[in-house]
């Protein structure tokens, strides 16, 4: 059983990678230019904020010194109308605030650093706002003077570009995903067509081709997979032709021999009965021709019986059979029921009869000729169906020759020339197939030798009854299924 | 016995060694080369028995047996070449009596050219039998249904005549190969089936339907009294 090959799962994996891809190096972009610009933003106002602070702390705050409340209130004051707020701290713990809606906590590393000496800063969130604190010592005093910046506009700007990115990175996702549902669907489709069509060689239609389109790596690899059908196709046609000359050439042969072998059969017939009135020299060799010929015709008989086989030209024509009897008038007819025993029951089948005769004589006469003693043919049914076994207590076959049994010309032993054609269990095989059924060997080197014919059970009928069918000429006539009732 | 057997073969050897064989065993023999030659002299000369191969130049056994059959009733043995190919049923439908197979052993053919020449003969000893409308009459060798004579050949005959004699007997096949044609065992059916064919579409008012010859399923045949 091919695995079935289950579409679009490699088709999906593709276009998971091709979105994975796109969305990694999109948002690595996005990502990127959003930290510079804010980088370069938040830089650029820190710097200008540093500036302001060093004039304004360097050059302004001094005037306002000592701090008195007069000194405090005009600092407040000239920084009332500016968008620029402060806040002051006057020995350590007075705060003053210019504007009282921004009075954030001073953070007390930040204040730290400026009760060094230094000039600092920080960012934080105060009452809504984004606040960039700078602070320093007003020179010559110990009082710190700390610059509120308000960044919203900065950060609002900085949050619309975020979303704009994020956005953007989203819908390249969505159109990468899109887009690589249907480059994979596209790039994968000559795969599809690829396994359909190789799918449709093993079934048998061996013209099968695959478009070549294009000159990419598919087209080429349409290109040999056509070559590769190609040379197929060219290989099974000439080997089933050459087959059937073979079988043309054996079954032509068969029957070129058949007038030259009908004349040698009469005029051997005709020496026999003359034999006892040759001369006692010419006696012998007549005896070996008349031999040779049976030997001949049986050979060329068989080889015309399977080569009906190999053109499939054979058909049954099934009636209700009577198994028994017609084991017995097989054995009859051949000169053997003095060697062979029958048993069984009264059997009636379904069958084709001539079919039958012929299996049946095929495996007695290769147990009288392998067998040799005590050669018994029981008739009867089981589970599985009919059977007819023919039983002998001869030397036995050897294991590995049982499967080769049934092959055309096949000998146990090559040296034993034997009087059979090689043919017999070959031509008992096909029409027991022919009719359904089947032939089994069982072998006991030493004890002897089973054959057993099983054969469907279709049609049943105790013999010696029966309907009369007026309406119905039952004359076993036409190609019938082994089934048919008639 | 005498009896003149008119040979039909093509093949040089065959022919010599079968008109051999058949004057061996008292037979008077001729010999004809192909299907044209063998039919006229099957019409023109009285013959016992002709013996017919199947495959012939210039009119083939089928045809041969046929028109041979549209004036004589003379027993006719087919050579064929096959047992199981239409060859056989072909030939007997065409109206032979009997056939034979090639290869065949002269015996063989001798036995069978007996056996038909035999069903040939009178029976002089038995009185005509009536089976409703239906009368045989083994002496005159005619058998005549409503007072009309039908023309049975010689196999045709003796196979009524054996039905007739018990109607309402299953008879099977085998039995009827024995009594007719002479088969101690193995004859082929075929020759039965066949010959109760031709046998109805000569007898029967609707042979399609038969109302005499009734078939007995997996067994045989039976006369029925009307």
């Amino acid at each position: 059983m091919p695995r079935r090959i289950r579409p679009g799962r490699l088709r999906r994996r593709l276009a998971i990678a091709y979105v994975l891809v796109a969305g990694i190096s999109a948002g690595a972009l996005a990502l990127g230019s959003f930290l510079l610009v804010r980088h370069d933003r938040l830089s650029d106002s820190l710097s200008r904020a540093k500036d302001s602070v060093t004039f304004q702390l360097g050059t302004l705050a001094p005037n306002f010194l000592p701090l008195t409340e007069k000194n405090i209130e005009d600092l407040k004051t000239s920084f009332e109308h500016t968008d620029q707020h402060i806040v002051l701290v006057t020995r350590g713990d007075v705060v003053v605030p210019s504007n009282t809606s921004f009075d954030p906590p001073i953070p007390s590393g930040l204040q730290r650093l400026v009760q060094r000496g230094q000039i600092g800063y920080q960012r934080l969130q105060s009452g809504g706002h984004h606040l960039l604190i700078v602070g320093g010592k007003i020179p010559g005093s110990t009082d710190e003077l700390y610059f509120l910046f308000v960044e919203d506009r900065n950060y609002r700007d900085l949050a619309q570009l975020r979303n704009v990115l994020l956005i953007g990175w989203v819908v390249v996702l969505l159109l990468a995903g899109v887009v690589g549902r249907s480059l994979a669907k596209r790039t994968l489709e000559p795969v599809a067509q690829a396994s359909l069509a190789a799918r449709s060689m093993a079934e048998g239609l061996l013209a099968t081709r695959l478009p070549v389109e294009g000159q990419d790596e598919f087209g080429t690899w349409a290109t040999s997979f056509n070559e590769m059908a190609d040379a197929l196709e060219a290989k099974i046609t000439a080997l089933s032709e050459a087959q059937a000359r073979e079988r043309r050439f054996t079954s032509d042969v068969a029957h070129e021999l058949r007038t030259p072998l009908t004349a040698l059969v009469g005029e051997a017939s005709m020496l026999r009965e003359h034999l006892d009135r040759m001369p006692a020299e010419s006696r012998r060799p007549a005896e070996l021709l008349i031999q040779d010929v049976t030997r001949l015709r049986r050979l060329v008989e068989e080889l015309m019986e399977i080569s009906r086989f190999d053109a499939g030209r054979e058909t049954v024509q099934a009636e209700p059979v009577e198994v028994l009897p017609l084991v017995g008038a097989v054995l009859r007819a051949r000169g053997w029921d003095g060697s062979v025993s029958v048993d069984g029951d009264g059997l009636v089948l379904s069958t084709d009869r001539r079919r039958l005769e012929r299996i049946v004589a095929n495996l007695v006469g290769n147990a009288l000729e392998h067998g040799g003693r005590q050669v018994r043919v029981t008739v009867g049914r089981d589970g599985r169906g009919a059977f007819v076994e023919v039983n002998d207590a001869g030397p036995g076959i050897p294991r590995e020759h049982i499967p080769h049994l049934f092959e055309r010309f096949y000998k146990a032993d090559p040296s034993r020339s034997g009087t059979g054609s090689g043919l017999g269990l070959a031509i008992a095989m096909e029409n027991a197939r022919l009719l359904g059924g089947d032939i089994a060997v069982r072998s006991e080197p030493g004890l002897g030798s089973q054959f057993r014919l099983i054969l469907p059970v279709t049609e049943s009928l105790p013999s010696g009854e029966g309907t009369v069918a007026s309406d119905h000429d039952h004359g076993a006539r036409g190609p019938r299924n082994q089934g048919g009732t008639g | 016995m005498d009896e003149r057997v008119l040979l039909v073969e093509d093949d040089a050897s065959i022919r010599e060694i079968a008109s051999l064989g058949l004057r061996d065993a008292g037979f008077r023999v001729t010999a004809a080369l192909d299907g044209r030659d063998g039919l006229t002299r099957a019409l023109h000369d009285p013959f016992d028995v002709i013996v017919l191969d199947v495959m012939l130049p210039s009119l083939d056994g089928f045809q041969v047996c046929r028109e041979i059959r549209k004036q004589s009733r003379v027993p006719i043995l087919m050579l064929t070449a096959r047992t199981d190919t239409v060859d056989v049923v072909v030939g007997l439908e065409s109206g032979a009596d009997d056939y034979v197979t090639k290869p065949f052993e002269m015996p063989e053919l001798v036995a069978r050219v007996r056996a038909v020449l035999r069903r040939a003969q009178a029976i002089p000893e038995e009185t005509t039998i009536s089976v409703g409308q239906l009368e045989v009459d083994p002496t005159g060798f005619t058998a005549r249904k409503d007072g009309k004579d039908l023309p049975l050949t010689a196999t045709e005959f003796r196979l009524l005549l054996e039905m007739a004699r018990r109607p309402g007997q299953v008879f099977t096949r085998e039995l009827l190969l024995q009594r007719v044609w002479s088969y101690d065992y193995l004859g082929d059916s075929r020759l039965v089936d066949v010959a109760v064919q031709r046998l109805r579409a000569k007898l029967e008012d609707d042979p399609a339907h038969p109302s005499m010859i009734k078939t007995v399923r997996g067994v045989g045949y039976r006369l029925d009294r009307p």
